[in-house]
């Protein structure tokens, strides 16, 4: 068994788990590969000073970016690439090199750089989960790095202004969402129908774009004209993350099913040690032969009486 | 970075003549190099360039459907990302490196104390980029670590195939080529770069068919001009 792994990470708001892409496309991952993990958000703690969530801990090691986080996870046997071949293995590797090439800026622009978006709504937010006097250091902090990222991977000549090198990052952002829709075409996840390391990433890039309420939303406009993708992230949010847009648990009818298979198996166990205690009773020469009523297990509204009959 | 030009300029059967000059940062519009002139026009960068020679009406990847478009765009930006980054580091950020080959080649144009700044700058230029996309704290095995990782997903890509998309030659041939290319033959302090592109052999075969297919075909000395051109990229 795999010693307890511990994730902290960035809070969620929004119907999202999380606002921080890397810690998103973490906990997706855990999520998608059955890894057992417990997730703390960061509330008035320290650790938001290094700046480098997500953080994994297990036992003794300390593990920060998703990279090597999920190489972790993979080498703890929680591997959710098993059925990829070699190729599509390949062709994960590139894909997440084009998110992080052109989703990554305009991602960073809009949460960090664009300023209605930044002072109405990232700065308060962020701030509102660290400890004053942090909270007067880290939200700025991060948005220098974010512009610095962008300006020395972008912002060379012939681009000479952050104007220019804006227009240029959201127009590789929107190309990199077409192509991202037309790989995905219309499965339901990018390798079949099991999630992998790359839904994890996409995942973890698109929902922030989707869900964050901003001012300022040319990418969540252009992405919301995209259905396949919206439909990847909803779907991703209602089937991994038990949570609907207004953030609450869904009465739909997965949730149900899934209810019921937890409940019959429960009852099914119960039933075990009950005629196990029944058979004892029997074989026990001192008192007379009792007689239990079996259980019998239905489907519906029965599980109600057993279940009654169990508690003590 | 030019003999990716080089390369899919002659894919698109091109004419195209080769010049190095010292001064080439500058006569480029963007400062970047390689840039190419025709006619009146000037021309820098790898996008800019293959839009240029599409409006002309070339182009490699008219054969390809949306879903491969996707493909190969994704794979250019990996190859971007993992094997130019990872040049770029093995250059400025190795000491060792930094100290044998790249200061004196870069600073060889130019008269002493010039080329020691000029240098210096560059390096302090690309250790701060490098910061700033995560790679600082990259130890050198990390770095080689990663380009195999690279070179890996590309071998599964191209497995037994002529090009990445079958028959016919495209962007993405053309950019692993000049990358591979230069990595191969270009001579460093330790070969530990090349020996993980020579682990794979349809990787190396491929640079071969290229540079047989496209490179000896033409004048006589355009290997010694592809060779002149695989140094000077290094230095970008």
């Amino acid at each position: 068994m795999a010693a307890p792994m511990e994730l902290s990470c960035w809070g969620g708001d929004w119907g999202l788990p999380s606002l921080h892409p890397e810690s998103l496309t973490v906990m997706a991952y855990a999520k998608f590969s059955g890894a057992p993990l417990t997730v703390n958000t960061i509330n008035n703690s320290w650790r938001a000073l290094k700046g480098d969530l997500p953080v994994l801990v297990s036992e003794d090691t300390v593990i920060s970016q998703p990279a090597k986080i999920l190489n972790f996870l993979r080498k703890q046997k929680y591997n959710a690439d098993y059925d990829l071949s070699a190729k599509q293995g390949a062709d994960t590797l590139a894909y997440i090199a084009l998110l992080e090439e052109k989703l990554l800026p305009a991602l960073l622009h809009t949460f960090w750089i664009e300023a209605e978006n930044y002072c109405s709504v990232t700065k308060p937010w962020f701030a509102s989960r660290i400890a004053f006097p942090l909270s007067l250091y880290v939200p700025g902090k991060m948005s220098r790095e974010a512009l610095k990222r962008i300006l020395l991977t972008k912002g060379g000549p012939p681009l000479y202004s952050l104007t220019e090198v804006e227009a240029q990052i959201y127009r590789d952002a929107k190309e990199c969402l077409n192509l991202l829709s037309k790989r995905l075409g219309t499965s339901q996840f990018f390798f079949g129908d099991t999630p992998t390391t790359l839904d994890a990433f996409v995942f973890g890039f698109l929902a922030p774009i989707y869900k964050v309420c901003f001012p300022r939303v040319q990418l969540q406009e252009h992405l919301k004209q995209l259905p396949n993708l919206c439909r990847f992230c909803d779907d991703i949010l209602t089937c991994y993350f038990r949570l609907t847009v207004s953030g609450h648990s869904p009465a739909g009818q997965d949730t149900a099913d899934a209810n019921l298979q937890k409940l019959t198996q429960l009852v099914n166990k119960e039933s075990n040690l009950i005629e196990k205690m029944d058979d004892n009773l029997r074989k026990s020469p001192q008192h007379p032969p009792r007689k239990l009523t079996t259980l019998k297990l239905a489907a519906g509204g029965e599980e109600s009486s057993p279940m009654s009959r169990l508690s003590p | 970075a030019t003999l990716c030009f080089q390369a899919f300029l002659q894919m698109c059967n091109l004419p195209i003549r080769v010049i190095c000059r010292a001064n080439a940062e500058y006569m480029s519009p963007s400062g970047k190099l390689p840039f190419i002139h025709v006619g009146n026009q000037v021309v820098s960068e790898l996008g800019p360039i293959v839009q240029f020679v599409k409006a002309k009406g070339h182009s490699l990847s008219d054969g390809l459907d949306e879903v491969q478009k996707a493909e190969m765009k994704a794979y250019m930006e990996l190859v971007n990302n993992m094997l130019l980054t990872a040049e770029l580091y093995l250059q400025w950020c190795d000491d060792v490196t930094v100290e044998e080959i790249t200061h004196p080649r870069y600073g060889s144009p130019y008269p002493w104390p010039l080329n020691r700044i000029l240098s210096y700058q560059k390096q302090w230029e690309v250790r701060r980029k490098m910061k700033a996309i995560g790679w600082a704290g990259k130890t050198l095995e990390q770095v080689l670590e990663d380009v195999d990782q690279c070179c890996h997903a590309l071998s599964q890509r191209l497995g037994t195939q002529p090009y990445f998309f079958n028959k016919q030659p495209t962007e993405l041939d053309a950019l692993v080529f000049g990358h591979l290319f230069t990595i191969l033959t270009t001579q460093l302090i330790t070969d530990e770069l090349s020996e993980k592109v020579k682990n794979y052999s349809n990787l190396t075969a491929f640079c071969r068919r290229i540079e047989q297919q496209y490179f000896e075909g033409h004048e006589k000395d355009s290997s010694t001009i592809a060779a002149r051109s695989a140094k000077r990229s290094l230095l970008r």
